[in-house]
């Protein structure tokens, strides 16, 4: 359901408490305590569901994360015209959902990872307003990137399974995929969004 | 039970109030703002609003004015 129409809901609950809360006494009668209990206890808590699900829906969205001004340059690394950013590659390509580009790669897939993910931008938040925010170039990640991310959707696709680097070494592709060795911070694809090291870069936003 | 159904539903609307102006303002502390203040005031109001249910309920039914039974 859109946003709006969750507005509006709300809204007209609001204003039938509001009678409630002017003409109590219209709940003597078996149709007021009918009214009362709709609009006191199932609406209220139906409007609450639903404005809940509206917020956690656009929590996930790209444009979310990078309303916080500290998150400004991470979004601009989404753009950068070279191929070997790998975020700006997968954002560009639509390897991952545009309008959810952040949340698709930091969040894991496991049970609790939308779970954990929550409570990690409350944490964000925490530090963003009431603690020292870092600058854009010193934020690192809370724990290593886990390669469970990556490969949600690279495993079983032939360019990583029949990849010449990957198969190499025979023992390469099964420590990937232990989550033994790091696709991202052994060497092999560390260009991720790099904030504060970008040089001359260009930018690439596609056809407006 | 009336004051009660009043604590209740001015409460309910304080929330119902955050609620839509977090929905509208779309910014990261509005979810927040939501999850602290807007749902705790809106399960207090509906909290409030079955207690005065079961509270009225406990009251005699009788007439002002009737005779106690022996």
């Amino acid at each position: 359901m859109p946003t709006i129409a969750t507005v509006v809901l709300v809204l007209f609950s609001a204003i039938l408490a509001c009678v409630i809360v002017v003409r109590p006494e219209i709940t003597v009668t078996r149709a007021g305590k009918i009214l009362a209990f709709g609009v006191l206890f199932f609406l209220p808590l139906f409007s609450l569901a639903m404005g809940m699900q509206d917020e956690m829906t656009r929590s996930e969205s790209t444009a979310f994360c990078l309303s916080c001004h500290i998150m400004e340059s991470y979004g601009k690394s989404l753009h950068i015209d070279d191929p070997s950013y790998l975020a700006a590659a997968h954002f560009q390509n639509h390897r991952v959902p545009a309008d959810e580009a952040c949340y698709t790669c930091h969040s894991d897939y496991a049970m609790f990872g939308t779970i954990k993910a929550k409570l990690g931008g409350l944490r964000h938040l925490y530090v963003y307003y009431l603690g020292k925010p870092p600058l854009p170039q010193d934020i690192k990640l809370y724990k290593p990137f886990n390669n469970q991310v990556c490969l949600h959707c690279h495993l079983g696709a032939r360019s990583f399974e029949e990849g010449a680097v990957h198969n190499a070494d025979p023992a390469t592709l099964p420590a990937i995929k232990a989550n033994k060795l790091s696709c991202i911070s052994s060497g092999c694809h560390e260009l991720v969004h790099n904030v504060g090291h970008w040089g001359n870069v260009k930018f690439w936003y596609g056809k407006e | 039970m009336e004051r009660w159904l009043r604590i209740s539903g001015v409460l309910v609307i304080a929330g119902l109030l955050l609620e839509a102006l977090c929905l509208l303002w779309s910014r990261p502390i509005a979810f927040v703002v939501l999850v602290v203040f807007g749902g705790p005031l809106i399960s207090i109001g509906v909290l409030l609003f079955l207690y005065s249910l079961v509270s009225s309920s406990r009251q005699p039914a009788s007439p002002p004015g009737a005779a106690p039974e022996k």
